[in-house]
């Protein structure tokens, strides 16, 4: 049995409580939030035994073995800290930290004291990303990937987060260093952070307010980009984040020396780009029907995915979270390796760090730094 | 026969505090509010660019103070009710849609403007918003729904973010009642409708399935034009010796949701819909609740039994409490307020 606790009881930690509740031999043993309604709320509505609105007293009394860390990005690094100096686990939610040194920082301090860590890139877990996964390993792309294009569209005009955001000087989402971007592109970064293997890729980014932003007085909010990340004359990858490109798509495409993959997240189709080409007309007729007879092998295997009750939203999360407390329980590697992270969070350092302060808002940490609320 | 009313907590130039006041209800509520003569409301907001919802007042004498702020900050919180007398309490998380983010701004909010408001000690009435929807509903139809009637035991079993914040709203104004005396009136409007609010209630019929189905037929739909509400909202905030009660505020001569319908495709624009009778759409509740709970929320619940009793079961809504202890009447007939409403679709289309 492992006894799990949550700390920020915001939008996100219902996500997670929801999936840690449909783990088997998982409990939740404590939630906790600075704001003590927001941990009584998630506490009634899920049945969990005790609140708290201090981490130190949940960590002491409650004595779970796993934290999720669910608060915003700027307390993760002070908590997952607290937490494993405590001897507890730890799951951070995206971003993992706000500097790459903080999280290279956590690792160490995870390793030197047998604890494992996780970040919260659920995304690659998802049913579509595990199949295109397992078609990488087989060498379906005739070898190592050549070329990754991931693209992450996030919709500003849709009511809620964004309208919060957007109406609020002081969200703490621009008090990030990277702003919107950085609460936003871990899983289309870390997509991308999977196919290569140095520590730090070559990253060259180009960053903008949109104009309809620009329009409603907005110059802070970064919402448009895009990157180009290479290594070593081997391996290259585009990156776009954008809220203007319609369809507000969630994709990943991979090459490699003979094939392509086709990832779409939000209708979880993934379609296999043969390297191959037919002959004369045949390249016009023949590609169209394996496209088509793809498209309906992605639909039976949703549907059969569906019907065996496996589909939820967040799947991946579930997926992610069973991996990571497998690999608690029994020792063996954790879901997503450590140098994938820290390749991540460099990345994204790499990113914030040349779109500079023209568009990017660098706060001052203060004690803010140690509040733990809910995202 | 209307009993004889208490007088007035608060004097003309008393600080009357209004949140919300921005939003859909909110500036009609400071228009009654100036129209019966008070001269300091000072209209709290949030959003950038939305004071000029409120009426333009400067050349009438009255006094508006806009004040912007968020009820999630408590300084501003005590900034905003220094030296009020009366709050009307409107800013509400409406269309949330996750709970966190409902009781957040709802309820949290509520508890800062209590504290706050206690600090000041000036304090003679917190009219708390709610809604009609906090009610389970679950007496048989016969017996009219009204402020006896149990509210909702667990909301969150009800999969409605909104209902959960509301009920949990009404838990802390009734505790800060009861512990520290607060002076509040709760009041719970059924569907509020008019000019800037043009949806068609969800007690008529849902669109999510790409077809309307229209699933009131011949129930009544507890509308409640806005300017009625405003002035059932401003009665609560200045009605002495109500102090603890709680004021369900419906309009009279309701019509069914079929009637409804029947108008607003004359009115405003025609569409195809399919009517679901009671039993299958209660069966259809039942059984997608029990799928949810098979398929551990692969489905969210978001239709289950409860929600059916309080959208689409038969029900009977009574005005009598308000209409006896305010002295309050709807002063726009629900014919009068269907034909406004209609009007102001038919201009949202035309501009679409």
């Amino acid at each position: 049995m492992l006894r799990a606790a949550i700390v920020g009881c915001g939008k996100i930690a219902d996500a997670h409580a929801s999936q840690i509740r449909r783990i088997k031999g998982s409990e939740i043993v404590g939630v906790c939030d600075r704001e003590p309604l927001m941990a009584k709320q998630l506490c009634e509505r899920f049945s969990v035994a005790r609140s708290f609105s201090d981490v130190d007293d949940l960590l002491d009394s409650a004595h779970p073995d796993v934290v999720h860390i669910t608060t915003p990005p700027a307390s993760h690094f002070d908590i997952a800290r607290a937490c494993l100096d405590r001897g507890c686990h730890v799951y951070i939610e995206k971003p993992f930290t706000i500097r790459a040194g903080e999280a290279e920082a956590l690792v160490a301090l995870a390793a030197s004291n047998d604890l494992k860590l996780t970040a919260g890139h659920d995304d690659q877990f998802s049913h579509v990303a595990r199949r295109m996964r397992a078609l990488v390993r087989s060498g379906y792309l005739g070898g190592p990937a050549l070329h990754v294009e991931s693209t992450y569209c996030y919709d500003l005009s849709e009511p809620g987060y964004a309208r919060a955001l957007l109406g609020d000087r002081q969200h703490w989402v621009r008090r990030l260093p990277g702003g919107l971007l950085q609460n936003v592109i871990s899983h289309g970064i870390a997509r991308i952070a999977e196919f290569f293997t140095t520590d730090a890729p070559q990253v060259i980014a180009h960053g903008f307010v949109s104009p309809p932003l620009r329009r409603m007085g907005e110059r802070k909010i970064v919402d448009e980009l895009r990157v180009i990340v290479s290594e070593e004359d081997r391996l290259t990858a585009y990156f776009t984040f954008s809220s203007q490109m319609r369809p507000s798509v969630h994709e990943l495409r991979v090459y490699g020396p003979r094939n392509g993959l086709l990832l779409d997240q939000d209708h979880e189709i993934l379609l296999r780009l043969r390297g191959r080409r037919f002959k004369s007309y045949g390249e016009k007729f023949f590609p169209p029907l394996l496209f088509a007879r793809q498209h309906l092998s992605n639909l039976v295997t949703n549907a059969k995915t569906f019907l065996a009750r496996d589909f939820h939203m967040k799947s991946g999360m579930k997926y992610l979270i069973e991996a990571f407390y497998q690999s608690i329980l029994h020792g063996t590697a954790v879901p997503i390796p450590y140098a994938e992270i820290l390749r991540t969070a460099r990345i994204m350092d790499a990113i914030f760090d040349q779109l500079g302060d023209a568009t990017i808002h660098r706060p001052v940490f203060t004690r803010e730094r140690r509040a733990y609320g809910h995202v | 026969m209307l009993m004889e009313l208490d007088a007035d907590v608060i004097g003309k130039d008393e600080v009357i505090l209004v949140t919300g006041a921005t939003g859909f209800l909110g500036p009609t509520v400071v228009r009654t509010l100036l129209d019966r003569g008070f001269r300091r409301v000072r209209c709290l907001t949030r959003t950038a660019g939305r004071e000029t919802r409120l009426p333009d007042v400067d050349g009438a004498g009255h006094r508006v103070e806009v004040f912007r702020g968020n009820l999630l900050s408590r300084d501003d919180c005590v900034a905003a009710t220094r030296d009020a007398a009366v709050i009307l309490h409107l800013a509400a998380a409406r269309g949330e849609k996750s709970f966190p983010d409902a009781f957040l701004n709802s309820v949290v909010t509520t508890r800062n403007l209590l504290d706050a408001s206690l600090r000041h000690r000036c304090l003679r009435r917190f009219v708390n918003v709610s809604s009609l929807t906090v009610y389970s509903n679950a007496r048989g139809w016969r017996v009219p729904l009204d402020e006896s009637c149990p509210v909702e035991r667990q909301p969150a079993r009800r999969s409605d973010p909104y209902c959960f914040a509301k009920v949990k709203q009404d838990e802390i104004v009734t505790e800060y009642g009861r512990r520290f005396g607060v002076p509040y009136v709760i009041v719970r409007p059924g569907y509020v409708y008019g000019r800037g609010n043009e949806a068609i209630t969800g007690r008529v019929g849902i669109g999510t399935f790409g077809v309307f189905l229209h699933l009131g037929g011949t129930n009544t739909i507890p509308f409640t034009y806005v300017d009625n509400c405003a002035d059932a909202i401003v009665l609560a905030g200045i009605t002495g010796g109500i102090d603890g009660e709680v004021f369900n505020v419906v309009d009279d001569d309701l019509p069914s949701s079929r009637r409804f319908l029947r108008l607003y495709k004359r009115a405003v624009r025609r569409f195809a819909s399919i009517y679901v009778p009671h039993a299958l759409s209660y069966a259809a509740c039942d059984l997608w609740e029990r799928y949810a709970d098979w398929s551990e929320g692969q489905l969210p619940p978001v239709f289950n039994r409860q929600a059916w009793r309080t959208y689409w079961k038969r029900t009977r809504y009574s005005n009598d409490k308000v209409k006896l202890r305010l002295g309050w009447m709807p002063r726009v007939s629900t014919a009068e307020g269907l034909r406004r409403y209609f009007e102001s679709c038919r201009e949202k289309l035309q501009h679409a």
